[in-house]
């Protein structure tokens, strides 16, 4: 897998459970992405903005500024004037069908982390393209 | 009284005084007579006779005249009191009365005091009526409320039910209410299928429903949640059969957050240390799996198949409490079944194999597009499968076979070949929480899986049966319906909800093409 050529390399990973980052990046190195790490939603939100990324990796449940919040600001091009990058949410949050379908037509992808391995997110992240 | 009594005294006296009076003139008569005019023989006599008869006529027919001047008065008073009785009288002036003008005045008094007080009551009796009509007193309760007739057409709809609808009363009056309203409850037991039961078997019925969602049509849900209250009358002679009462509750029920409250707080809270756990052991797995002896390794993919039931399992619980709050919506697209069915497969072979479980998937060949939720699909699916493996024994083979069956359904069916299911248990096998006693202590779980998947299927317009005999395994089979026959189904219904009939409380799917 770490010979496999990618077109989308840079992975900003916006999570504030260390233990879940850390496994995300070591499977993602591994997989020859590079990854930042970002613990909470206005450092993301500004890290997302400077648009060097290809994936953001977002959870909802974050500090200072939402997932959701990120998202809005993301997609809003006053906001946010340029971003190349795939945005896939990563939650364990359940929420109900309707906002649940909002956030997935904001974003490109939506996985609940319990749900997938690492390994798992890595061949979804590999499919993006 | 006492008016009456000095009326009759004085009338005595003057009787008294009249006899008096005439006495006199005999005897005055009698003497001039005799005395003064010196008339003698019939002169004397007739002058004696004459003179007291006219004094004696003109004195009674006075006082015959002052004795019936009172009740002229009162037959006036009552004539100009009676109800319909054109009198051009006016009202009597007793003033003008001079025998027994205190009496009159009084008795007058009286009997105008008594019209007033009849009157006073006729229309405080035309006030109760307007209070009693229906209409008044039902736009007076604060709550919510509709009366159906015999058709289920609203006779009458309140204020409180228009303002609660945001819609005029006028515009749900003679409506069919369930045209008119978007009813959703949590279980089959549903107003519709309430008032199918009781019509025509009871008289008089009442009956009650919690957390019911009403909406307007194509709207959506509501997110108004309420308690319902109905109260059924077969004879009602004004033909209000049914009354129903609504109890806002959205304040304790209805959650207008992005959250399922308790039970979403819970299972983010356990997903959290599941990813870790099932990020760890695939870890694990990756760098010191192949140098481990077999059976540790047979501990890893035993822990690791423990992780993934027990994602599963909080995904269960979560999709069964959405059903309880009204909350799964499906969303049905046209998919290839064939795809849903091998994912499951692939996903469920950790947890077979490391029982020495085989699963084999016989999928026919050219099955049409299946209308369904992929989502819902994959845990019917994955229910009936994990229930196989926990059913079979060591070495089984489980097998799922799809095919278009002769009604032109995707039937799909999970075979094991495990210890079979009493024939006595197998009627209760969908409901909530039940589970075979015989087996419960070998294999766990909480039963919830059969009860979900049940709900699905039913609300994917299909069926769910089982077939099993003891010791010799079981067979789970359910349909859905190829995307052409529901959007046919749907357009037949005049687009509305497909399902709304036979499952009115999981609504609102939406039917999406790909």
């Amino acid at each position: 897998m770490d010979n496999v050529p990618l077109t989308l390399k840079k992975v900003l990973c916006i999570e504030d459970e260390h233990f879940i980052s850390e496994l995300y990046v070591r499977a993602l190195t591994k997989a020859g992405y590079d990854v930042d790490v970002e613990l909470d939603g206005v450092k993301g939100l500004e890290a997302a903005q400077s648009d060097k990324y290809d994936i953001i990796l977002l959870d909802l449940m974050i500090p200072s500024l939402t997932g959701t919040e990120v998202l809005r600001a993301l997609r809003d091009s006053g906001k946010t004037p340029k971003l190349h990058a795939r945005i896939v949410i990563t939650t364990n949050l359940e929420q109900r069908e309707e906002v649940r379908q909002d956030i997935e037509r904001q974003a490109d992808g939506y996985i609940v982390k319990a749900e997938v391995t690492p390994r798992e997110l890595v061949e979804f992240l590999s499919k993006l393209n | 009284m006492g008016y009456f009594q000095s009326f009759i005294r004085q009338f005595r006296a003057r009787l008294f005084l009249v006899i008096f009076i005439n006495n006199a003139l005999i005897l005055t008569d009698w003497y001039v007579v005799d005395r003064v005019v010196k008339l003698t023989g019939w002169w004397a006599l007739i002058a004696i006779t004459v003179v007291p008869l006219i004094t004696l006529g003109v004195i009674p027919w006075l006082s015959v005249k002052s004795l019936t001047q009172p009740t002229k008065f009162i037959w006036q008073a009552i004539m100009h009191l009676a109800p319909g009785t054109a009198s051009d009288m006016g009202a009597p002036k007793p003033e003008q009365l001079h025998l027994g003008r205190e009496f009159v005045t009084n008795l007058i008094n009286q009997l105008y005091q008594l019209a007033s007080v009849v009157q006073g009551v006729e229309q405080s009796n035309a006030k109760r009526t307007e209070a009693l009509n229906p209409e008044y007193a039902a736009n007076s309760l604060p709550v919510p409320l509709l009366v159906l007739n015999k058709e289920e057409k609203i006779m009458l709809a309140n204020d409180a039910a228009g303002k609660y609808l945001s819609k005029p009363v006028t515009e749900l009056m003679g409506q069919n209410v369930f045209t008119a309203l978007d009813l959703s409850f949590t279980s089959t037991d549903t107003l519709d299928e309430w008032l199918k039961a009781t019509k025509g078997k009871a008289v008089t019925a009442d009956h009650s429903w919690e957390r019911v969602r009403i909406g307007l049509p194509g709207q959506g849900k509501g997110n108004l949640q309420f308690d319902l209250a109905a109260h059924y009358n077969q004879d009602n002679p004004i033909g209000y059969e049914t009354i129903l009462v609504l109890f806002d509750h959205s304040g304790t029920y209805g959650r207008t957050d992005d959250d399922l409250s308790f039970i979403a707080l819970s299972v983010h809270e356990l997903r959290t240390p599941l990813t870790l756990l099932r990020g760890y052991i695939e870890v694990f797995d990756e760098e010191i799996g192949p140098n481990l002896d077999p059976e540790l390794q047979k501990f890893m993919k035993q822990m690791d198949a423990s992780a993934e039931s027990l994602t599963a399992f909080v995904d269960n619980i979560l999709n069964v409490a959405k059903i309880e709050d009204n909350q799964l919506t499906l969303q049905l697209h046209q998919e290839n079944w064939a795809d849903i069915v091998n994912t499951v497969v692939g996903d469920m072979q950790l947890r077979a194999s490391i029982r020495g479980i085989t699963i084999k998937a016989e999928v026919a060949q050219d099955l049409p597009p299946a209308g369904t939720d992929r989502y819902s699909a994959y845990e019917v699916l994955a229910n009936l499968l994990d229930n196989a493996i926990k059913y079979s024994k060591d070495g089984n083979t489980v097998t799922i076979q799809v095919s278009l069956n002769k009604d032109g359904l995707i039937e799909t069916s999970v075979r094991d070949q495990g210890a079979g299911i009493d024939s006595a248990i197998l009627p209760h096998l969908f409901e909530k929480f039940y589970r075979s006693h015989q087996t419960r202590a070998q294999v766990g779980g909480t039963g919830l899986g059969l009860y979900l998947a049940k709900e699905i299927v039913d609300a994917h317009g299909g069926n769910i049966w089982v077939q099993s005999k003891l010791g010799e395994g079981s067979t789970f089979s359910f349909t859905v319906l190829p995307y052409d026959k529901l959007e046919e189904a749907r357009k037949a219904s005049g687009g509305q909800d497909i399902t709304r009939s036979t499952h009115g409380w999981i609504k609102n799917h939406s039917m999406y093409r790909d």
